[in-house]
């Protein structure tokens, strides 16, 4: 199975005997061995056709690193997160995927028009309809702005969370968008701030130091 | 007096029990608990101030969150520092400024003759009292310790604040023109001199 | 942490964002790095006549000469960039590249030529060189390929070339047509670095983008014939059209 290394905040390294890793595309950084990377299609079937729709359909454009080697990926300087998933499910935006394997189930979630953060903050711009699943166990490596930060959420303990800083969410949640009156008075025009996420039940919510 | 901490290097976390916290309008990105935000006209600092910041384009939005529970607080993924200020007061340019103390006086100030060319305000934020003021900065900000003879010259866009009995300076030097950077336009440093503390990022970034 | 005139140290990381320096006699800074000193220090530009006769051995790189200037004097000097991780590096007898904006100092010890490379410059000899990256540099042995983006620079190795991942880009030719090009994602054209030497590799450039890279296109111009020009603009302006 693939291995995931943290090399510092900002970059990923993965080690390849044979597997298939998906990322983002564009993020490959350095790559060593025999490694062979391709853009994803819809064809063929299986987990790994479920995988790429489920990402592709959110507008976020996937390759795939096959082979016997190393990889490092990274984005932007923007930070570096995974995952672990221990047979929970994740939902996370497709932007802030950066890769994940077959190990995992993908899938998609309908959440609205936009996702959970598009629909949240009202935005009208086509990105996508879904937001992204991951089940099973594995990883899943995430990017944010700033470091993620997990929030655990509990039957007694709700959180509310500004739809630009939310990353994604795991475990047995409900969301649900919440208008303030005061809020929207508060920052007048910007529209995308006039909402939060509030989340109840038991996991942990996602959220990085920054609203995108 | 309200608790600030960090939960890491980014994100400010403040818990409220029946207290307030000033902060920088839009910069909540969670929240436990029973807590209400509203808009906040002034800083704290009085009509005048208000008046002031009007003129002066020093002015930040600000909100004020008050109840019960946790809060936390972030911007632009900047790294954040508390400064826990006993009586004294704290100059900061209002950019830096992420969330104090409601207890704190806030005021702007005249500071000289700068942003002319950089379009900087003419003023500069000043807080005081007692309470915790938490500042941003692109990288972790530095303290810089100035002492009698040993004047400490700063980039004005790395500038973030100071404390202490310093007095500040534009020193234009024609050399400094040569040092000019992306697309700033700035031809002088600021000279500090006296015994105090200076509080730069390690960035020209503003 | 406190920084004092005396606690400052000579030579060394303030943290990982900034560096401390000892300045005492000159060096090469980066133009709008330096964020604050204590002590007596004079900028000058390398194009003034002193600094020229000093440093015409040390600083060979006319396309990049304005973007350094010669620090002189007594002090201590603490330079800063944009938040980007720094670190010091100490040649002896090495040749270094490095993409040009992520130089950001260096005694006049080494000798800084252009690379071939457009964008990088090399610094040869002993000596100590500063220099920045978008998160921690993460070193590398070759044999391997890096997206240009992510590449910091390289160290005692033979100039890189560049490799095409040859079925990305039939896929991608199939995908977007020929008419369109090839969509620049990194893993369709990678630097393919050979030898006995390591490269540094970072996060790819963050959204600041790379004046250098702009600036070396500019200082290309010098050699194009009229003709070429109106050719080049006219290539230009079709781009611009197509974007909008």
């Amino acid at each position: 199975m693939p291995v995931y290394t943290q090399v510092n905040e900002k970059v990923l390294h993965v080690t390849l005997a044979g597997e298939e890793v998906f990322a983002r595309k564009g993020s490959m950084v350095a790559t060593k061995g025999d490694v062979l990377f391709a853009r994803s299609f819809l064809g063929g079937g299986g987990v790994q056709q479920l995988a790429m729709r489920a990402v592709t359909n959110e507008g976020i454009q996937l390759m795939s690193a096959r082979g016997h080697g190393e990889v490092w990926y990274g984005h932007r300087g923007l930070h570096v997160s995974v995952v672990p998933l221990r047979g929970e499910r994740l939902c996370v935006e497709a932007d802030n995927v950066l890769a994940f394997d077959a190990r995992l189930r993908a899938g998609t979630s309908f959440l609205g028009s936009q996702g959970l953060r598009g629909l949240a903050s009202g935005v009208a711009a086509g990105q996508g309809l879904f937001t992204s699943t991951f089940e099973g166990h594995g990883e899943v490596a995430l990017l944010s702005d700033g470091d993620a930060i997990g929030l655990e959420v509990t039957s007694s303990r709700p959180v509310s969370v500004d739809p630009q800083a939310y990353l994604g969410h795991k475990g047995n949640l409900d969301s649900t968008i919440v208008t303030d009156v005061n809020w929207k008075t508060l920052l007048g025009q910007t529209s995308g701030e006039s909402y939060q996420l509030r989340f109840t039940g038991q996991g942990t919510v996602y959220i990085q130091a920054s609203e995108r | 007096m309200t608790t600030f901490r960090l939960t890491n290097d980014r994100l400010l976390e403040v818990s409220l029990q029946g207290e307030k916290v000033m902060a920088l309008a839009g910069a909540m990105v969670a929240y436990d608990g029973s807590v209400r935000f509203e808009k906040s006209m002034t800083g704290g600092e009085g009509l005048l101030g208000a008046l002031k910041r009007r003129v002066t384009n020093e002015g930040m939005a600000l909100m004020v969150a008050s109840g019960t529970g946790t809060v936390w607080f972030a911007n632009q993924a900047r790294e954040l520092t508390i400064l826990p200020l006993r009586g004294e007061k704290l100059f900061v340019e209002s950019r830096s400024l992420l969330a104090f103390d409601p207890s704190l006086r806030t005021d702007s100030v005249f500071t000289g003759l700068r942003g002319a060319a950089s379009g900087h305000g003419l003023f500069t934020t000043t807080v005081e009292g007692t309470g915790n003021v938490a500042v941003m900065s692109f990288g972790h900000l530095l303290e810089f310790e100035v002492g009698p003879g040993q004047p400490l010259f700063v980039d004005p866009d790395a500038f973030v604040g100071h404390r202490g009995s310093l007095a500040q300076e534009f020193v234009f030097d024609v050399n400094w023109k040569t040092m000019v950077g992306q697309s700033s336009g700035e031809s002088y440093q600021l000279k500090f001199t006296g015994t105090g503390v200076v509080y730069v990022q390690p960035s020209e970034r503003k | 942490m406190r920084l004092s005139f005396q606690s400052l140290p000579d030579d060394d990381n303030l943290g990982r964002f900034a560096y401390s320096i000892r300045v005492d006699g000159e060096m090469f800074i980066r133009k709008g790095k330096m964020i604050a000193y204590f002590g007596s220090m004079k900028f000058e530009a390398v194009g003034s006549s002193l600094v020229d006769i000093l440093f015409k051995e040390a600083m060979n790189a006319p396309m990049h000469v304005n973007d350094f200037v010669v620090v002189q004097g007594q002090g201590k000097l603490v330079l800063g960039d944009n938040g980007l991780d720094i670190a010091a590096y100490n040649l002896e007898d090495a040749t270094f590249t490095l993409k040009a904006e992520h130089v950001l100092g260096f005694q006049r010890t080494l000798r800084c030529q252009e690379s071939t490379l457009p964008g990088y410059l090399t610094l040869i000899g002993s000596g100590r060189l500063l220099a920045s990256s978008n998160g921690p540099v993460v070193f590398v042995e070759p044999p391997c390929r890096v997206d240009e983006e992510a590449v910091v620079g390289w160290a005692d190795l033979p100039s890189p070339s560049y490799r095409y991942d040859y079925q990305y880009v039939q896929g991608a030719l199939a995908a977007v047509g020929a008419a369109a090009g090839i969509t620049r994602s990194g893993e369709e054209k990678q630097l393919d670095f050979y030898g006995n030497g390591t490269v540094l590799v970072q996060s790819s450039e963050d959204a600041l983008g790379r004046p250098g890279r702009l600036a070396s296109i500019v200082a290309q111009l010098t050699g194009l014939h009229a003709s070429e020009l109106q050719q080049l603009s006219r290539e230009v302006s079709g781009r611009m059209a197509g974007r909008s």
